[in-house]
Parts: structure tokens; sequence; C-alpha cells
């Protein structure tokens, strides 16, 4: 009796866990390797070039959302009211312009397959063949 | 009134070729309420021992608009409680991004004096309620002129290098009487280093220096009647002053640390040599960061000159040395600084904090205990 709720409250946990997983997606015909480092990069304004030369339009999702909760803690490595300070830092000197914010996964898909700039991450369970998911 | 009038100008320009272009604005803004009492008859940081909300609290918008490819206009408007929150321009400028690394501004700017300066008034940025006095209560954190800004990345270091040349004009208080400031030919370069964990900055300044302080006028006109050198040289007027900053911070986001220095000469003046600086350390947990701040600030290196007063026949001394010594006295001071205090991110635009500050004269011994409380809004 226990094993099976202690396997089904796995089963759950680890669905849970597939749920929540988090992959970078760019235009189909953007064929350059990226890792999180570089992401890490084009997410806090750092690089405005990918590196084949064209230049990068990051995508966020809203601040209230999991999937931006889960990126800024695991690609950027701090909370979200830690990425919005660090962009307070910026934003007020002009140094940088955050990266505009859409409030699903559909929205990035659709900003990502109809512009070769464009990057953004979403649920890897939403993405279609209009995008292409970068492993980081 | 005439800066304001040179900035107004610019952000009208501006705004005039942004209106042209039809570019979108980008409106920003930000907010601290702070609140703050002192112990029983202490002060600090103009509060007192009733509570009292204006001198810390500010408002202010930013609004900046891309006049074409190459060129963004920005205008800070802030209204400080500290001045009755009438509304001033903080800054006014124009951007000309001359490539994807380099970028020119003209107008009233930033200068990258100190770790914090681009964001000093922006609450949010960091995780006390202000940054520390001992070292950011300066008269001179904004330049009328331009700015060249350069930054890169290369083998995993993050750099940035900043020149800026222009001049400043400000009201300045010292040793509690106000005075006017102005500083011209400034020169400033900086430049910033990060890797990985780690950032590490270095600047330099320079400027032609010249404090107007009515409240010391009879005393170098005594010391005028006795001698006239002696009077010009510890006056601050075209006198070259030096600004030395340093600072290192190691921040592995579920804790930092980081310590800033300064020092500040204005050799051929009476204005003592300045050294000071701060050890910070926080740790973050979940929306909660408690930290911790040591701040040490020493304008007592004794009275400057004295070796002078030995060429004055003997009874020409006895005054001289009173004079000398009358004038440099009350810019002197040395304060030690601890601050205590609690950051929690409420929202990605809100935060609120907590803070005790005691401050101890070492001159006196004299203590005083401060606690401050802050709403920090980004929008």
């Amino acid at each position: 009796m226990y094993k099976k709720m202690l396997a089904s409250a796995l089963l759950l946990f680890f669905a849970q866990f597939a749920l929540a997983e988090i992959v970078v997606v760019v235009h189909p015909s953007n064929a350059d390797s990226l890792d999180s480092k570089m992401v890490q990069r084009i997410f806090l304004g750092k690089e405005k070039k990918f590196p084949n030369g064209s230049e990068t339009v990051p995508v966020n999702q809203s601040p209230e959302s999991n999937v931006r909760q889960g990126f800024d803690q695991d690609v950027l490595g701090r909370s979200s009211s830690q990425v919005s300070a660090y962009w307070s830092k910026l934003v007020f000197t002009g140094k940088g312009v955050p990266p505009k914010e859409v409030s699903t996964d559909a929205e990035v898909i659709e900003l990502v397959s109809q512009n070769p700039s464009v990057i953004g991450y979403i649920d890897r369970a939403s993405a279609t063949d209009a995008v292409k998911i970068v492993e980081l | 009134m005439k800066k304001l009038t040179t900035s107004l100008s610019v952000l009208a320009a501006s705004m005039m070729l942004i209106g042209q272009a039809q570019a979108d604005l980008r409106i920003n803004g930000f907010a601290n309420f702070t609140g703050g009492i002192t112990s029983s008859d202490d002060t600090l940081y103009g509060f007192t021992d009733r509570v009292s909300f204006a001198d810390q609290s500010l408002f202010a918008v930013q609004v900046s608009g891309d006049i074409n490819d190459k060129m963004t206009a920005t205008g800070q408007i802030i209204a400080r409680g500290a001045n009755d929150f009438n509304a001033d321009f903080e800054w006014a400028y124009i951007s000309y991004q001359a490539t994807d690394d380099t970028s020119v501004s003209a107008g009233r700017l930033r200068m990258p004096l100190f770790r914090y300066s681009a964001s000093l008034d922006v609450g949010y940025s960091y995780h006390w309620i202000a940054a520390p006095q001992s070292i950011y209560n300066v008269p001179y954190n904004n330049i009328d002129g331009i700015r060249v800004d350069h930054s890169g990345y290369t083998g995993g270091w993050d750099y940035n290098f900043q020149a800026a040349f222009g001049r400043i004009d400000n009201d300045f208080v010292l040793a509690g009487q106000p005075g006017q400031l102005a500083i011209d030919n400034v020169i400033v370069v900086n430049g910033e280093l990060g890797y990985e964990n780690w950032k590490f900055r270095g600047v330099y300044a320079a400027g032609k220096t010249n404090f107007d302080l009515p409240a010391l006028d009879p005393a170098f006109a005594q010391l005028g009647q006795i001698s006239p050198e002696l009077s010009d040289k510890l006056a601050a007027s075209d006198d070259t002053g030096t600004f030395v900053g340093a600072s290192i911070e190691y921040d592995a986001f579920s804790w930092f640390v980081a310590a800033e220095y300064t020092a500040i000469e204005i050799a051929d003046s009476f204005y003592p040599d300045e050294a000071n600086y701060y050890v910070t350390a926080g740790i973050r947990t979940g929306k909660w960061t408690p930290h911790i701040t040591y701040e040490k600030s020493d304008l007592n290196d004794g009275p400057k000159f004295l070796d002078e007063v030995a060429n004055f026949p003997a009874p020409f001394q006895l005054p001289v040395t009173q004079l000398l010594v009358g004038i440099q006295q009350p810019a002197a001071s040395e304060d030690t600084t601890i601050t205590v205090g609690v950051r929690y991110d409420y929202d990605t635009n809100i935060a609120v904090k907590v803070e005790a500050t005691q401050q101890t004269n070492d001159i006196t011994d004299d203590d005083a205990t401060l606690l401050r409380f802050a709403v920090n809004y980004i929008f």
C-alpha cells in the first residue's frame, strides 16, 4: 500500500517536473549552436548578436508565469526579483531595455516563427514544428 | 538656473526630434518611500527623534525615445522629499550608439564615480535603503558634458570602460553651512571588469575645484590681511581636486560580499584629505535578503599647512595658527557606521526594507541610532 502510494507520488512528482521542463526556442533557420552561457548573456542584454552576426531579439514571459520563474532560476541563475533589479540598473541609465514580455507559450512560438532574430523559451510540451528547440 | 535651461532645451530639442520621428516613447519610473526615526535627541542623515518620511523619499519619471536607429533621447525628472518634492531634471541627454559596443552621450548625465552611480536613486536596484553615505554622500554626481561608454566580452571577461568630460555646478553644504561648488574641466575615467561571480572596478577623476562658502569669507579675509599667499593656498579656487575609487564584489546570487573605497584630495586647499570605505555582505534566501554593512569615513587627517607657520614673525604665529585651524576644523570629521537590515521582495517591482543604523562620531565618541523603513517601487 505504502509502496503504491510512494510510487504514485513519485510519478506525480516526475510528471510535474516533466510538465515544467523549459526549453529555449529559435527560428528553424537559426543554425547557431547556443550554450546556456550565451543564452544567459542574450537575456541579460549583454550580447546583442548571434554567433552568425545577426541581431538577437529576446522575448520574455510575464513574471507571474512558472515558465519565466523557472527560466530565471535555471538559466539566469537568479530569482525573477533579482533579474528585475538587474534590469532596473540598466533601464534608468539608458544602457539597456529589458526583453519584451508576452504571456503565453503560443505567443512566443508565433514571434519566434515569424522572425529569425527572436529567441524565447517555452514549456517543452508546447513546442511545435514552427520553432527549433535549442538543447542547452 | 543656466544649467536647468540648458537641460530643458536639450530635452525640448530631443522631444521635438522624437515627435518628428514618431518613435515610441518608453516611460519608466521609480519611487522610494522612506521613513525613519532616531533614538532620542540624535540626528542622522536628516532624520530626528520624530518620525519623518520626507528626507530620503523621492518619485521619478524617466522618458526616453529613439530619435532614429542610432540616437536616443532620455530625460529623468526627480521630485525629492529633501527638496520639498520640487521636480528637477536629474539628467537630460542624447545618446549616439556609434557601434554595438560604443556609445556617446551628451547633456546632463551621471558620472561613473561609484559602483552604484548609475542607479543611485533607484532603491529597488540594491539591498540597502540608501547607498552607504560615507561613500555616496557627495554633491557632484551629475555632470554637464559628454560621456563615452565602451563595453565588450572576451574570454569570459565582461569589460566596460567609461570616460566623461564636462563641468559640475551645484549647491552643497559643508559643516552645516550652505555653499556653491563649481568644478571645471572635470575628467572621469572608469573601468569595470567582470569574471563569473567577480566584479572589479577602478575610477580616477580630476577637476579644477572652486568652493564658495560665505561662512568662511570673514576668516579668509583676516588671513588674507596677514598673508595673501597662505589665504590663497587655503582657498579652494581653481585648485586641482582628485578622486580615486575602487571596488570589488563577489556575488554567488545566494550570497554576496562587496567593498568600495574612495579617496578625495584637494591638496592646495583647506579641504581635508578624505578616505572612505564600506564592506557589505548579504544572503539571498527566497524573497528575503538580510544584510550587514560596515562603513568608515575619515576626514580627520589634522590641519594642513601648519609647517608654514614657522615662516611668520613670532607675533603673527598664534593668529595664523588659529586661523589655519579655524578654517579647516569645521570640515574635519571621522565616523564609523554599522547598518543591519533586510530586504523583502514583495513583487518583481516592489521591495520592502527595514534597517537599523548606528553611527559613531570617532572624534567626540557620540553615537546616533537610526531606524528606517522603505518601500521601493519601479514601473
